[in-house]
């Protein structure tokens, strides 16, 4: 029962505790730049974790053969196989989407999600625990990729997906799109996260303090009572 | 001229950081100070002007002639890494000032997508050698002068009371939103 | 000594499987990819050459232009590719020529990054649907906040000047150089 709990936290932890764009500050760069609709942020998202997900299957697989000086070069030929495999994929297979996405579909290889969870989980956990931890990874990136793109298409170009939401009345704001929007959408969604997450951890400790005081009360009582 | 173009338009109109979205981590990272905000952007423009010529040749001379592209991406990058690795081995062997001014920010600069971003555009723009060079120059011009505005601003930014929630990365995505909205100014120059 | 022969092997073997492995995948992408492209180009051609059914490469080292047939296979006209710099960035525009090269049938914009909701407005269809028709002779022009007197001009977008000025200087430029493959007698 345990050892299911932490396998099934493998794969949340991901979505929130250590999401990485929110939690861990990492792959800024896809995140800003290519999530101008829902639909960029979903292919970015998902081109991102097929990669994460497979790289670190194989590290985790191969990780007793690395010799320890070279396991960063072997990490990076690994990573950068599998982004030309998904670069090529996606030329071949979806032309427009790639058109989209330009340079950021072969800069995964710099995308600092990927490296660092192959250096600091998959050279360290077995194959199993390490594509629960990339699935999970990927999928918090894909969450912020998506929520990204959902703010700013809506409220840049009143589309969701490409169909019309907002009505026509609704002026759309340009800003949105442009890449100051992409700065100021992300630095109030961590904004808002760490407000979140503050206000949790401020009502966590009122309940602890009142249970303290509630105890003492009753230790009190007894006391009396006695 | 239209090397002139280059260079205006990788440092300024569209700048790397502020409108490309490349090099975010250390624009992030390394922006607290302006003295090592002026050194990481130093080391970077070299190792850019660097990468320019090597992934230049590498492109154009061997994997377009042999039909080679596709092994791009895994090419690219592991020239990069030995070429960071080289250039620490000779500023630490020609000039110890210089090694510590620029050594800790070199090994940084091997995941800065910046520079592969660098690579990528100029093979995918089939510029030039020498339409490369001006373009990894002006790029990395570009870079530094993002990166020196924005240590400016942080500086006295901690002197300020920002909300709770919104110190550290949020104020500073937020200051990087307003700069490049004013770069913006700088479009249709060319 | 060991270890170093460990290490070089691990990374020869790595480098060796990651080579092929891409080689076999670039095998299958590639003839995809290819016929993508010339698919796209293909569109863009017929796009601007409503009346066209097949065409032909004109070889060139300066510019790209097709030749365009109709059903039976005689010339309608030309399918011109130009290229340059627009407000942030390149702007490629397909331009739809008639035989002498002295009336636009149609123009497409096949690539820009213009700014989103102003300079993007010189890829629709109020703005192309100006050089429908429009003179080439003896070139294209602007105007800029009142409507076009003479049959060679277009008038810019508010708002988006100078995008739509570079639209029209992209595709006088190509207009020269296919003027002067005309010369020569290439087309």
């Amino acid at each position: 029962m345990k050892a299911n709990k932490t396998l099934g936290y493998e794969y949340i932890k991901g979505f929130w505790e250590t999401n990485p764009v929110l939690k861990q500050v990492l792959g800024m760069c896809p995140t800003l730049a290519v999530t101008v609709s829902v639909m960029n942020g979903l292919a970015m998202a998902l081109a991102t974790t097929f990669v994460l997900v497979f790289s670190s299957l194989l590290i985790s697989s191969i990780r007793k053969l690395i010799p320890n000086q070279v396991r960063i070069a072997a990490f990076i030929v690994v990573i950068a196989t599998f982004v030309t495999i998904a670069d090529l994929v996606m030329k071949a297979q979806f032309p427009d989407l790639s058109k989209a996405l330009g340079p950021f579909v072969p800069l995964i290889v710099v995308n600092c999600i990927i490296l660092g969870r192959a250096e600091a989980f998959a050279s360290k956990n077995s194959p199993f625990r390490s594509f629960l931890d990339a699935l999970g990874n990927g999928t918090g990136f894909l969450i912020v990729l998506v929520v990204m793109g959902g703010i700013r298409e809506l409220i840049g170009s009143r589309t969701l997906l490409g169909y019309q939401i907002l009505p026509n009345g609704f002026e759309p704001w340009l800003i949105m799109i442009l890449p100051a929007g992409a700065f100021l959408t992300l630095g109030l969604l961590m904004g808002l996260a760490n407000f979140y997450v503050d206000k949790k951890k401020r009502s966590e400790r009122e309940e602890l303090i009142q249970k303290y005081r509630k105890s003492q009360n009753d230790v009190e009582v007894k006391g009396q009572e006695a | 001229m239209d090397l002139l173009l280059i260079f205006l338009s990788a440092a300024i109109v569209n700048n790397f950081v502020l409108s490309l979205f490349l090099g975010i981590c250390p624009f992030l990272g390394v922006s607290n100070k302006t003295s090592s905000a002026i050194s990481m952007g130093m080391a970077v423009t070299f190792v850019m002007v660097l990468t320019a010529i090597v992934s230049w040749i590498l492109y154009f001379i061997v994997l377009v002639p042999f039909k080679l592209e596709f092994l791009q991406i895994p090419s690219f990058i592991l020239v990069i890494a030995s070429l960071v690795q080289f250039v620490e081995m000779v500023i630490k062997k020609v000039s110890q000032p210089l090694y510590r001014a620029l050594g800790i920010f070199l090994p940084l600069i091997t995941t800065n997508c910046a520079i592969l971003g660098l690579a990528l555009l100029l093979s995918m723009r089939e510029y030039s050698l020498l339409q490369s060079i001006i373009f990894g120059l002006g790029a990395g011009a570009g870079f530094t002068m993002a990166l020196f505005i924005m240590a400016g601003i942080r500086e006295e930014l901690e002197l300020t009371d920002v909300p709770k929630p919104f110190r550290g990365v949020p104020i500073t995505l937020i200051t990087a939103g307003l700069l490049a909205l004013a770069f913006m100014g700088f479009a249709g120059m060319i | 000594m060991k270890k170093v022969i460990h290490m070089i092997a691990t990374l020869t073997i790595i480098g060796i499987v990651a080579g092929g492995l891409l080689s076999e995948v670039n095998n299958w992408a590639y003839p995809l990819i290819v016929a993508n492209q010339k698919a796209e180009t293909e569109k863009a051609i017929f796009l601007v050459q409503p009346n066209g059914k097949s065409y032909e490469a004109v070889k060139s080292p300066e510019i790209e232009i097709y030749k365009v047939f109709d059903e039976n296979k005689n010339l309608v006209g030309y399918s011109l590719v130009s290229a340059g710099n627009g407000f942030q960035g390149k702007v490629k525009i397909m331009t739809g020529l008639n035989k002498d090269l002295s009336e636009i049938e149609m123009i497409e914009i096949l690539e820009q990054v213009e700014t989103p909701g102003l300079g993007t407005k010189i890829t629709e269809e109020p703005f192309k649907d100006q050089f429908k028709g429009l003179q080439t002779l003896p070139q294209i022009n602007w105007v800029k906040g009142k409507a076009p007197e003479h049959p060679n001009e277009i008038q810019t977008i508010t708002g988006a000047t100078i995008s739509s000025k570079s639209v029209v200087a992209i595709i006088n430029s190509g207009l020269q150089k296919a003027r002067e493959l005309k010369d020569k007698g290439a087309l």
